[in-house]
């Protein structure tokens, strides 16, 4: 008699090897469960790379620009700030060209503004999945910012034929990039998971989300340098994570000294910021497919 | 410790927000802020649930809608926390759903396999070494480059199972996923279980089929308003259910339509050999055996059989009434059966209505709701909405028209499909 189905299935499993055991309790996502939170994700570490790069084929497939359009955003943009800034109105900005000035800035913003208009919608676009099946849901937003960290990387290009056209040179600065890349992308993730989360509850947020950003770009040296905000405001300015991110990572690029100060209050909210964002998204986790 | 699963002490409660009622002669704004002050309320989803599953053992859960099944379900599945309790799972666990809804259309059928895969929480290594056995089971090996949007309906869904069947768990959850695809796809999913059940796999089964509840678990829970009402053998839990769905029903049904002239006291389903089976099978034979009363003689009598589903549907009804010659009834217990050749019910669970009258009464004598209760197992056909009873025969294809003489008759009742999941208790 030939094998069903069924005795194939029975012959191919092993039932063999450890098993872990999980425990599932009512709410209670303490400081103590940060780790096994960050375990359970990293259990998941493969859907993190699946989705991520599902993120960026969707976005380029049927589109005849395809990954072109990472470049065309941020370049966009440029093109209109140098023209209002720099053809319409004169902004100083010593030493560099303003389109070189204004494209540094906007490589950080875009990925900023790309990563939390996204990552605001992550789970409620996801309701589906997320109220049928488990997996660690900061995954969903997390995805957007790779695959926009990935698009940083692609604009980054432009950003080399621009230093080459205005005789911009690289200086050993840049190294600074990694280190200033690295709490953008804590920052984002921070501000990513609280406005997911909220997202569920209060969709306002979601509608909300544009135009705080673009308030929240004119609140950050993008199209103008830090030095021109006057100093009566400055320590109110400098609140803002966004300004020592971007003043940083303009400085690392264009080989200027790094503005310490601005740097220093980012590291600290970022650090601050991230685990308590996790903490309160890990919280709304738990009952988020009651809500959503 | 054996157990595989166990729930202790859990409850789960839900907040209920109920709209405040609309008054349209305020201001918009108005109401938009009474609207802010919605009414709460707490309901109690389950309460206090404790059971434990044994390592290997396949349990189901049933119950009626809203008694606590799918919140387990979800619970189990990590999709939402208990209000209060513990639930310790010991090993990995998968739910068998259907998650075509986690497929992107634009992307390729080995896009979305990897991408459900990993939702589902395999590897990229595991999903790429079980990619062809995947794409196999579903039917869509030649299709796999091919963008989902592409793919007929039954395809998506077909794949879908796939995917969430090769996840080799220590315990599968199974909802009412073995409605999925058509009987041939169906019928793969049921010996893919069969498969996992016999390597030792836990499995807990929540679902409305008792027929495929009875086949497959070893034990079963029944839930009533968020509690454990009931464990034990599933034939003895299924029919205690079965007894709770009746009597309510019988209160809220029974009407007026009653005297004393004539009393039917049992309706009950038998083979024409005389043995009284738990299941039929779609295109058995059936006999339906009234046994009455009369107290007085009664003229021109009809005897009336309805058959219902679950939801009150009356699918058919056996009567006299226009069939044989008038029955008049004479004082004293009697017996009247009806002979079906043939069952043309399809699978599932049937309740049966009986009633006896006068043919010229506007009234019934007497009705008996849910007098009996019919289970049917698939049998003989597969899809459609009945069972059309008949027979086959293949005539030799030839240019003329006349085949009378020269045919080879080959004459068999038509589909003959069992099927092959036995308990193995």
């Amino acid at each position: 008699m030939a094998l069903s189905e069924a005795d194939l299935v029975a012959a191919t499993i092993g039932r063999e090897g450890p098993r872990r055991t999980k425990v599932i309790r009512p709410v209670a996502f303490s400081f103590r469960d940060l780790w096994a939170g960050l375990l359970g994700l990293s259990a998941y570490s493969d859907l993190l790379v699946v989705l991520s790069a599902h993120r960026l084929k969707v976005r380029y497939k049927q589109s005849m620009l395809g990954i072109a359009w990472a470049v065309i955003q941020p370049l966009a943009l440029m093109i209109i700030y140098t023209l209002v800034f720099s053809v319409f109105t004169r902004i100083k900005t010593p030493g560099v060209p303003y389109p070189v000035f204004a494209y540094a800035a906007l490589l950080p913003w875009t990925f900023f503004s790309t990563s939390l208009t996204n990552a605001t919608n992550g789970l409620v676009s996801h309701a589906q999945l997320v109220t049928k099946v488990y997996f660690p849901r900061e995954i969903l937003p997390i995805s957007y910012i790779v695959a926009a960290l990935v698009d940083l990387l692609i604009a980054s290009i432009v950003m080399t034929g621009l230093m080459v056209y205005y005789h911009v040179g690289l200086t050993p600065q840049v190294l600074w990039l990694v280190p200033v890349t690295l709490v953008m992308a804590a920052f984002t993730t921070s501000c990513s998971l609280i406005f997911s989360a909220m997202q569920v509850r209060v969709r306002d947020i979601g509608m909300a989300m544009p135009l705080v950003l673009q308030l929240w770009m004119f609140a950050s040296p993008v199209v103008y340098p830090l030095r021109q905000v006057p100093e009566r405001l400055r320590d109110y300015y400098l609140l803002n994570p966004m300004v020592g991110i971007i003043e940083n990572f303009r400085a690392a690029l264009l080989g200027n000294p790094l503005d310490v100060h601005s740097l220093t209050i980012s590291i600290v909210v970022s650090v601050v910021l991230l685990p308590l964002s996790y903490l309160y998204f890990k919280r709304v986790e738990a009952t988020v497919a009651d809500v959503i | 410790m054996s157990s595989d699963l166990s729930f202790n002490n859990v409850s789960k409660r839900y907040i209920v927000r109920h709209e405040v009622e609309d008054d349209l002669t305020k201001h918009p704004w108005i109401r938009k802020i009474n609207a802010l002050r919605k009414r709460r309320d707490e309901f109690w989803a389950l309460r206090d649930v404790n059971f434990a599953v044994e390592r290997g053992e396949t349990v189901g859960i049933i119950g009626h809608n809203g008694a606590g099944k799918s919140t387990i379900l979800k619970l189990l599945a990590n999709i939402t926390a208990p209000t209060s309790g513990e639930i310790v799972i010991n090993g990995r666990l998968s739910a068998l759903i259907e998650v075509g809804s986690g497929f992107h259309p634009e992307l390729t059928g080995r896009e979305n396999i990897f991408l459900n895969g990993a939702i589902l929480g395999m590897g990229r290594r595991e999903i790429a070494e079980k990619l062809e056995s995947i794409a196999e089971f579903a039917g869509v090996k030649a299709f796999l480059d091919v963008p989902v949007k592409r793919f007929s309906s039954g395809m998506y869904v077909r794949l879908g199972f796939s995917i969430a069947s090769h996840l080799d768990p220590d315990i599968l959850l199974l909802d009412e996923v073995l409605a999925v695809g058509d009987a041939a796809f169906q019928e793969k999913c049921l010996q893919r279980i069969e498969g996992l059940r016999r390597a030792g796999t836990t499995i807990v089964f929540i679902s409305h089929d008792l027929a495929a509840v009875e086949r497959i678990c070893d034990r079963v829970i029944l839930m009533r308003r968020g509690e454990v009402a009931a464990t034990g053998k599933p034939r003895e839990i299924i029919s205690l259910y079965q007894q709770q769905i009746e009597p309510s029903r019988l209160n809220t049904m029974k009407t007026a339509m009653e005297d004393d002239r004539a009393v039917i006291q049992s309706l009950a389903f038998y083979t024409p050999s005389g043995l009284r089976p738990s299941v039929f099978h779609t295109g058995d034979p059936l006999v339906a055996r009234i046994d009455y009363v009369a107290h007085e003689e009664i003229k021109d009598a009809v005897f009336d059989v309805f058959v219902r589903t679950g939801d009150l549907t009356e699918l058919c009804q056996l009567t006299t009434t226009t069939s044989g010659s008038p029955i008049n009834l004479p004082v004293g217990p009697g017996t009247l059966e009806f002979h079906c050749e043939e069952l043309g019910l399809l699978p599932g669970m049937y309740h049966a209505n009986v009633c006896v009258k006068e043919r010229t009464a506007s009234e019934a004598i007497n009705w008996q709701y849910h007098a009996a209760t019919l289970r049917v197992d698939p049998g003989r056909i597969v899809r459609g909405q009945f069972y059309q009873s008949n027979r086959w025969k293949l005539l030799r294809s030839s240019h003329s028209a006349t085949p009378p003489n020269g045919v080879s008759e080959a004459e068999r009742p038509a589909g003959t499909r069992r099927p092959s999941l036995t308990p193995t208790s």
